[in-house]
């Protein structure tokens, strides 16, 4: 073709620019190509010349590509030609053409969803315009164990870094108030009201870090103001059915049952759903000026997140070195006064040291393990999906590969009669490859139609809002389909194309070819990697489901059926008394306690000790009841007794968990009568009366925390007074057997609280479903990993069920020649099937290790663990096992059953 | 589009074919270009402009001349149309009545 002397242009670049340029140009370009190769040999070096082939090659490419692949002399003819015979193909093995197909689509449409979530989940926070600047400040838990980091920080944090380090551009706080009840009026209307879970306070500056859209109102003076309110456009329309908001007002009901105004100034697009912070309604942080004046230089008030906007190209990590210097300069007035304690005795040791974490990295981040103001998401879920989908497009294409390769053997015939014919190798190999392309394409597109329409059911399941119809207009994602099309396409036609037209035409239709027992072990292994996968996937499934069940039916050392909480009762005053009484009236309950926290959500905590000398300090979770509380719930006394009513004395009296008073060094008898004071250098003392059994008193995730119970009147603790308090009623069972039953019974409680007062909402919970919530994010994850289990095990029998569908066709004559020579059918059918057998039995030796590997890990997380039994992994082992055979055993019968005749007297 | 004008590189492969006269075909053209402007230029670049040319009909071309060292393929021959003169004169006529519109070059006289 080319001229002989010199050193031969690259023919990949001829092959590229003769298929995919159109063929009038052809002789001209190659003319010129050629002859400056020539110059260019002569002149210059061999490499030279070549890379310039190369560089000229690409940009004719680029000029005339008329993207048609594949193209021939009379290349529609030529494409028709090949779309007929890829068609005939398809239809003549309509089991294979659906078994790849579905197992393609399914693949795919796994893993797309799959990639949708990931790249949902590690993209939060990117909207922001100044991300690569913006940290948050977080120190460590200081309430906890001082090795956890927190999110939170104190007011004075803020203050502290404004005065000392001029390498932030700005420093900005926001502060959580928790549940906030609002009341909006319109002229001649009933008042609206409201419950806000998501209400801050927040700097003026907060705006210049957090660039958010707004659609009414000005950024640099929107939260300038005392009482100024930033509302979310859905917000604004639920007050005022209009995002036209400015200047109107709401009212918030201050802590005192007073009722402040507050004035819109801006409203914001709805925040991205991919923000760590979240809210509703922001409102200047000069609001609470009084609180912050009185409060601004302390170090506990944890309820501040610090943000800083560094300087473009400041060094993070001389930063944060510089950072450490602020704790010992600042905290040390808050540790004396509050806790009467030296900075030194406070930490205990332990660095105070301020952390600076990227904004882009909160959400997925693994430390703090909290956010205060919005979602946080599980690294290892996403990790663990991330790898799913990758192991279920990997097994979806292997399934893929050996198919195609199983199945081209077939066409070892055709390929001999078209070379005789007087095809080139080149035609056959462009048919066999455009085939399989044209098989993922189609594979890829029924993915995206599926994927569309599952993934409403994907966003339920997981709460998120993924969409696949943006990508679709994204150039890069369009180029990552089509690589994947022509990659996996090229990849498994690749192999059979090259592989069958490289036949001897003479040896194909004598029939001397072993037909497609080449390449048989790579088959073989490729089924056993999907099956080690597969049993991995179940086994793992099984025990998540197991610790689920398990977790729901760990003894929480109280009775958490039938109790029915009543939210918000902190919101009717100090005298709760009369909703007791008229509670304790309707004919379902049987007894009515009140407490400050509801298992399993009791999260407040203080520093005590006892009062024997040198005692240390001990953090205990803390949890205010009254007298009947802890019989309502139906906890068990160790020793002592529980509050009592005719005892006014007990008001300063606490009761212990056993896990405290093993913190303490005590035993139960001991403990009563021993005192145990705040550790903040207020020296009043409480006497214990009583120790309880270990109750769960928070999710049965984590173990059981030392836990001190206070009097609900105990006014010389510093919470007296605030915090949320709860109606827990104890319902008889008989009388709530029916739903009908339970809503009267809810419609009569609400009835009675409304009756006392119309303004406050009507919220409540049963104790049960909220310790089974507590396990929503497990439960949704096992959901999902269930289905992923099902369709990594359907893939990998499609792959079996295919390949036996295929050795049945290849060994019918052995058989029927076997039975022929006597050999029974079910000797026949073992015969069959032993082999794949043997692949799946070598995939559970496989499997087994490394999915109790994996169980391990993931149990590591949990404080209560279901043993991980043996009997699971044989159940995985045996479901696997009959599903092979079951999957096997039809075509091996069907075998096994011809008659020899049939089979036999063609030849 | 015809009203568009020539551009700039446009202009030098129009003229490089008027210069090259009925020899002119994508290496020469290319060559020719290079000797004159002092750059180096793409044998892309050059086809592209030259078909983009034909298209205008600025140029038209045949098939002829095959050499050895083009291992025995033709050449494509581009010729310059009237239309494509035309344009060439346009051009240059705007070129001149703007240089002598320069006031410190007619000063200089």
């Amino acid at each position: 073709m080319f001229s002989k002397k010199g050193h031969k242009p690259p023919r990949l670049a001829d092959w590229l620019v003769s298929n995919l340029i159109g063929d009038e140009y052809l002789e001209e370009f190659f003319g010129d190509l050629q002859e400056i190769y020539e110059d260019r040999l002569a002149s210059k070096s061999r490499a030279y010349a070549w890379c310039m082939y190369w560089v000229d090659a690409l940009h004719l490419l680029f000029g005339f590509t008329s993207f048609k692949l594949f193209k021939t002399q009379n290349n529609t003819i030529m494409l028709k030609s090949m779309f007929i015979i890829a068609w005939r193909n398809a239809i003549r093995q309509k089991q294979f053409t659906v078994l790849n197909l579905l197992g393609l689509t399914i693949g795919i449409s796994i893993s797309l969803t799959i990639g949708l979530y990931v790249y949902n989940e590690s993209n939060f926070d990117e909207f922001l315009t100044e991300k690569d600047r913006i940290y948050r400040v977080n120190q460590p838990d200081i309430w906890n164990e001082w090795t956890e980091m927190s999110s939170t920080t104190g007011p004075n944090v803020a203050t502290a870094l404004r005065a000392e380090i001029a390498e932030f551009e700005e420093v900005t706080r926001i502060l959580v108030m928790g549940n906030q009840f609002t009341r909006y009026s319109a002229e001649s209307t009933k008042a609206k009201t409201f419950k806000e879970l998501r209400f801050h306070l927040a700097e003026e500056n907060f705006f210049k870090v957090f660039d958010y859209e707004f659609l009414q109102g000005n950024p640099a003076t929107a939260l300038a103001a005392p009482m100024n309110l930033v509302v979310t456009e859905t917000t604004a329309k639920r007050y005022f059915g209009t995002t036209d908001a400015l200047g109107k007002s709401i009212e918030v009901k201050d802590w005192d049952g007073s009722w402040k105004t507050y004035v819109v100034t801006a409203v914001l697009a709805d925040l991205p759903s991919q923000s760590h912070l979240q809210f509703d309604m922001l409102a200047s942080l000069t609001s609470n000026q009084e609180q912050m004046d009185y409060h601004s230089w302390k170090w506990i008030w944890t309820a501040f997140s610090t943000y800083v906007l560094v300087n473009e190209g400041a060094d993070i990590d001389a930063l944060t070195d510089k950072l450490q210097t602020i704790p010992p300069k600042y905290a040390p007035p808050t540790t004396e006064r509050i806790f009467n304690q030296s900075y030194e005795e406070f930490t205990a040791g332990n660095p105070w040291k301020l952390e600076l974490q990227p904004v882009t990295d909160i959400y997925l981040g693994v430390s703090p393990s909290q956010n205060a103001f919005g979602p946080v998401g599980n690294a290892q879920v996403v990790q663990i999906f991330a790898a799913i989908g990758v192991v279920i497009l990997l097994l979806s294409c292997i399934n893929f590969i050996n198919l195609s390769t199983a199945r081209s053997a077939n066409r070892a015939k055709e390929v001999g009669v078209r070379k005789v014919l007087g095809s080139q190798r080149g035609t056959l190999v462009r048919q066999f490859v455009f085939e399989s392309v044209l098989f993922v394409a189609i594979g890829t597109l029924l993915a995206l139609v599926v994927v569309n329409s599952a993934l409403n059911w994907f966003n339920i399941v997981a709460e998120r809002e993924l969409s696949l119809i943006p990508w679709l207009s994204q150039p890069s994602f369009l180029l990552i389909l089509l690589l994947f099309v022509l990659g996996l396409g090229i990849l498994s036609g690749g192999y059979p194309a090259f592989y069958l037209s490289s036949f001897k035409p003479i040896a194909v239709i004598k029939g001397q070819l072993s037909k497609g027992n080449k390449g048989k072990s790579f088959r073989n292994a490729l089924v056993v990697f999907q099956f080690t996968i597969s049993i991995c996937l179940i086994i793992c499934s099984l025990f998540v489901q197991k610790q689920l069940r398990y977790a729901s039916t760990i003894d929480l050392g109280l009775t958490e059926e039938n109790l029915l909480q009543i939210h918000n009762i902190e919101q009717f005053g100090f005298n709760s008394e009369p909703i007791k009484t008229a509670l304790s009236g309707l004919a379902a309950v049987s007894e009515i306690g009140k407490s400050f926290g509801i298992p399993p959500n009791v999260g407040s905590g203080d520093r005590y000790r006892s009062t024997e000398p040198n005692a240390p300090v001990l953090q205990l979770s803390n949890l205010r009841v009254d007298e009947d509380y802890l019989d309502v719930i139906d906890v068990s006394f160790l020793s002592g007794r529980n509050f009592d009513i005719e005892r006014p004395a007990d008001k300063y009296r606490v009761i212990l968990n056993e896990e405290a008073i093993k913190l303490l060094g005590w035993n139960a008898e001991d403990a009563i009568g021993r005192s145990i004071a705040v550790a903040s250098g207020n020296e009043d003392e409480f006497k214990v009366i009583g120790v309880v059994k270990d109750f769960n008193f928070q999710s049965t995730k984590t173990g059981i925390l030392p836990l001190i119970l206070l009097h609900h009147g105990n006014d010389r603790v510093w919470d007296y007074g605030a915090g949320l308090s709860y109606y827990t009623l104890r319902l008889k069972p008989s009388a709530v057997q029916t739903s009908d039953n339970l809503r009267v019974l809810i419609n009569d409680s609400e009835a009675i609280l409304k009756g006392i007062d119309q303004s406050i909402p009507f919220e409540f919970s049963f104790m049960d479903q909220q310790f089974e919530d507590s396990f929503r994010n497990e439960q949704r994850m096992g959901a999902v990993l269930n289905f992923f289990t099902l369709m990594a095990m359907v893939i990998a029998c499609l792959g079996l069920f295919g390949l036996a569908a295929y050795s049945a066709e290849q060994r019918t004559k052995e058989l029927s020649i076997r039975k022929v020579l006597g050999a029974k059918t079910s000797q026949l059918t073992l015969l069959f099937s032993t082999g794949f057998i043997k692949l799946v039995g070598l995939s559970i030796l496989v499997s087994v290790p490394l999915a109790y590997w994996l169980v391990n890990i993931w149990l590591e997380g949990f404080a209560y663990r279901t043993p991980i039994q043996v009997g699971v992994f044989a159940l995985a082992a045996l479901i696997s096992l009959l599903i092979a055979i079951f999957t096997t055993g039809y075509q091996s019968l069907y075998v096994a059953s011809k008659n020899p005749v049939d089979t036999l007297k063609s030849e | 589009m015809k009203n568009k004008g020539l551009g700039e590189f446009e202009e030098l492969v129009l003229l490089a074919v008027c210069i090259l006269k009925g020899e002119a075909y994508g290496i020469n053209v290319k060559k020719e270009v290079e000797k004159h402007s002092g750059r180096s230029v793409l044998l892309g670049a050059v086809h592209i402009t030259l078909y983009r040319l034909q298209d205008k009909g600025l140029l038209t071309s045949e098939m002829g001349g095959n050499t050895e060292k083009r291992g025995d393929r033709r050449k494509r021959l581009f010729e310059i149309t009237t239309e494509g003169m035309k344009q060439l004169e346009a051009a240059q006529d705007v070129r001149q009545k703007m240089w002598s519109l320069i006031p410190q070059l007619n000063s200089g006289q």
